[in-house]
């Protein structure tokens, strides 16, 4: 187990390290000059200046010189200031890293939720209407952009039903967003659930079990369900990574005050230091948890032995 | 308890929203900075604007009339500006303004350590001195046109000098203006908070009440998806949001609790400028053939309708000081398809060798589809024209890069470019140039006297003389403004928002009913 956690550890610094390099690179990959992009078209910026910025961001030494100067700057935690409001950027992404953080999470409740269920009654319900009806959901929520069905879920709840508000960042709020990120995520969790389970239940222990002549009740929700719910823990850091990423969409169509947002309007306004900030911070967020939800795989499997 | 803590959450911003005295307004994206120094994004400046006052305003034809000053004197030689002071003028923090407050404004922005990123525009200043607390001169190396007009521009909004002492907290949490105006909290990413300050006085701004604003609050509001922003309005959450879904536009027009509002003279121009490093577009032959070739009204009313953006024949733009449809009329190359035939069979062009070029543009509204327009207009007299649509960001990039080229296919492009003085052509083509573009002795010389000349009339003429040299030569084409669409919508109850000249939302007469 500590050698598996070493390992995991390990590969994990290995990404954040190519990350590192990635974002260094970025601000080489635009055509022209990235300090013209930046400040295109802000008026009466004197070229002094412009060389000022040039120097600032070590965009005038070689290439191997700025990695090292920005990685001696993150490591000590400063990820520079915003091109365009001069902003210490770490902070402007710490203050909303919570709120992404919340929203992916009550996602991913939501996708569990709703997807193990609805995988659970197909597999049970296997060749019926019910389960052909909820596997068609299912494609269909994986085919609807999450985009498209949060502007319906405002369409329908905020503007007809007047239930909840159409944007803004506090719990009353929480709701819409999550619903669109869990209910997109949810179709292929329920897929997998509902295959899972049909291998499990064609098992001989469940057999066994209803041989003993245990309750179906009881056979389906500890023997078959416990089990099947193996592989979709397994899922759990992909689904997470799946989360934040679409968390970037989601916030953006509700005006949820998260980090993902704070890109996009970065992006727009082509601040590359904030771009670069943001990429390195969310690259750890998901590898750190991506981690913990591994260890956490093993530690509840006892049948894996990772140390082998 | 679970619903205690649920309408507790959700309390406050029902009850700011349900407040008669609350305005809410929903833009797409936030302020980068409160400090008119650092930025310079729209988003920005439009909450500089409430916070603080200018010296000088713009009126509703884009005329720089007094405001915190109320008169200027331009010394005979155009290196000296002075201007008398308004007496009676309280800061946010009740302290007076006076002339140390315009002293510290401008020496912070020209601060050689950490100067404005709008430094270019305050000009070659040498001294700014305080004659008495209500006279302030500014004394320069050469003398600068632009620089009374620049004095009604949000980005010389007029900071407190008590300001020094908030030191990174300036422009963050704090901002100490004398504007309409005061900032009560700033949630990045959320929400900007503003009251009225009961003390204002109106000088020059386009308003008609002449104290505080008559709404209590006005709370800035972060919707970036414009149909959620347009949702927003619909169910009352806001009541004035800015760029509804362009698509969308026929709804908001025919719901009768709503109002839609586009603004004018903002300044903006889209116009199309050429690769002159290289053929095709090095001959003024090819050039004058886009521009017979092209139907801007007709291109027009096919992309953008009929209300929604105007023909523009100057190089600085409706709302500009010096901006004259008649004059620019006169040098414009009307669509004569068979003249813009001749000139390519004079270059050596024919049905079967056709011109090929490339037209570039950036992202946004209604722009693709004019460029669409052009694309097969151009094609009728014999120009194949490739599309290429890019961020504004790469096409700024791009068209500095491609005049830099001496060999390739031939480009020219739409662009789009915003300021409130005719120092916008010195800005884009006095050499080198915003993008290293057309460049002649004769033109600069020409540019040059636009800033040496400070008195109007004469500014006029130089400015006049600028725009036919670059109508004639086909330089700068002018097409249509305003460049970016700015249009807002608010529900019925809100009463008396204007957006002024230079696409500046004002809130002093808004009233909700």
């Amino acid at each position: 187990m500590t050698s598996y956690l070493i390992k995991r550890v390990l590969s994990g610094l290995f990404t954040i390290w190519l990350t590192t390099i990635a974002v260094t690179l970025l601000i080489h990959l635009v055509p022209g000059d990235p300090v013209q992009i930046m400040y295109a078209q802000s008026q009466s910026t004197t070229p002094e200046q412009l060389e000022q910025v040039r120097h600032n961001l070590g965009l005038d030494r070689p290439i191997y010189e700025q990695y090292f100067i920005y990685m001696s700057r993150v490591l000590r935690g400063d990820f520079g200031t915003t091109i365009r409001g001069n902003q210490p950027i770490l902070s402007l992404l710490l203050v909303r890293l919570p709120n992404t953080l919340l929203l992916a999470i009550s996602s991913l409740f939501i996708t569990m939720l709703v997807g193990v269920t609805a995988g659970f009654i197909a597999a049970y319900k296997r060749g019926t209407w019910l389960d052909a009806g909820l596997m068609t959901g299912a494609i269909v929520g994986i085919s609807i952009p999450s985009f498209w069905l949060g502007l319906v879920l405002i369409y329908v709840f905020s503007v007809q039903l007047g239930w909840f508000p159409v944007s803004g960042t506090n719990l009353r709020n929480l709701f819409l967003p999550a619903l669109t990120l869990g209910l997109a995520n949810a179709a292929s969790v329920s897929r997998l659930t509902r295959s899972s389970m049909i291998e499990v239940l064609s098992q001989d222990y469940i057999r066994t079990a209803r041989a003993k002549g245990l309750a179906e009740k009881f056979v389906l929700m500890r023997h078959a369900l416990r089990n099947s719910l193996i592989n979709v823990v397994n899922m759990l850091g992909l689904q997470f990574t799946y989360m934040m990423g679409g968390a970037i969409v989601v916030e953006n169509v509700f005006a949820w005050n998260g980090v993902g947002r704070f890109a996009i309007q970065s992006i727009l306004q082509r601040d590359y230091p904030t771009i670069q900030g943001f990429i390195l911070i969310f690259a750890i967020v998901v590898v750190g948890v991506s981690i913990v939800l591994d260890v956490l795989y093993a530690w509840i499997d006892p049948r894996i032995n990772y140390d082998s | 308890m679970i619903a205690a803590a649920f309408s507790a959450c959700g309390g406050s911003e029902q009850s700011a929203s349900n407040n008669p005295g609350t305005l809410v307004w929903a833009r797409y994206g936030d302020a980068d900075s409160l400090d008119p120094h650092r930025t310079t994004t729209t988003l920005s400046w439009q909450i500089f604007d409430q916070l603080y006052d200018t010296l000088l305003a713009f009126n509703d034809k884009g005329e720089v009339v007094p405001n915190l000053a109320k008169s200027w004197d331009v010394s005979k030689d155009g290196r000296e500006i002075t201007f008398a002071l308004n007496s009676g003028v309280t800061c946010h923090d009740g302290t007076p303004f006076d002339a140390n407050d315009v002293k510290y404004t401008a020496d912070r922005a020209i601060d050689n350590k950490n100067p404005s990123v709008t430094k270019g525009a305050w000009g070659s200043i040498e001294l700014v001195q305080v004659v008495n607390p209500q006279t302030v001169k500014f004394r320069f190396k050469q003398p600068f046109g632009a620089f009374v007009s620049f004095m009604a521009d949000p980005f010389a909004s007029i900071l407190c000098d008590s300001n020094k002492d908030l030191g990174t907290q300036f422009g963050v949490t704090k901002a100490i203006g004398t504007g309409p105006w005061k900032l009560v909290s700033w949630t990045k990413g959320s929400e900007i908070v503003l009251e009225k300050n009961p003390n204002y006085k109106k000088f020059g701004r386009p308003v008609e009440n002449p104290g505080a604003p008559y709404v209590d609050r006005l709370v800035v509001r972060q919707i970036p998806e414009a149909q959620a922003r347009l949702a927003g309005l619909q169910t009352g959450e806001v009541q004035l949001i800015v760029n509804p879904p362009l698509d969308d536009l026929d709804a908001v027009r025919n719901d009768s609790n709503l109002k839609l509002h586009v603004a004018e003279n903002t300044g903006q121009n889209f116009f199309f400028e050429f690769t002159t490093s290289r053929p095709p577009f090095n001959d003024i032959r090819a050039r004058q053939a886009v521009a017979y070739a092209v139907d801007v009204d007709r291109a027009i009313q096919t992309a953008f309708g009929p209300d929604l953006v105007q023909r523009e024949k100057c190089p600085i733009s409706r709302g500009v000081a010096g901006n004259d449809q008649a004059f620019c009329d006169r040098f414009t190359y009307k669509p004569d398809p068979n003249k813009a035939k001749q000139l390519l069979a004079q270059m050596g062009y024919s049905a079967s060798k056709p011109m090929e070029v490339i037209l570039m543009t950036s992202t946004g509204d209604n722009r693709e589809k004019m460029v669409q327009v052009f694309q097969s207009q151009l094609a009728q007299v014999g120009i194949n024209a490739k599309l290429e649509t890019m961020d504004i960001g790469t096409l700024n990039a791009r068209v500095k890069q491609e005049n830099e080229k001496k060999s390739g296919v031939g480009t020219f492009d739409m662009m789009d470019w915003a300021w409130f003085d005719p120092d916008i052509l010195h800005q884009l083509w006095h050499s080198p140039g915003a993008y290293s573009g057309y460049q002649t002795p004769k033109l600069d010389a020409l540019l040059a006297k636009t800033r040496t000349t400070i008195d109007p009339t004469q500014r006029k003429q130089a400015v006049n003389q600028v725009m036919e040299y670059l109508l004639k030569n086909a330089v700068h084409i002018p097409l249509y403004t305003p460049g970016s669409l700015w249009v807002y919508a608010t529900r019925n109850s809100v009463q008396g928002f204007k957006i002024g000249t230079f696409n500046r939302p004002v809130f002093n007469d808004v009233k909700l009913q």
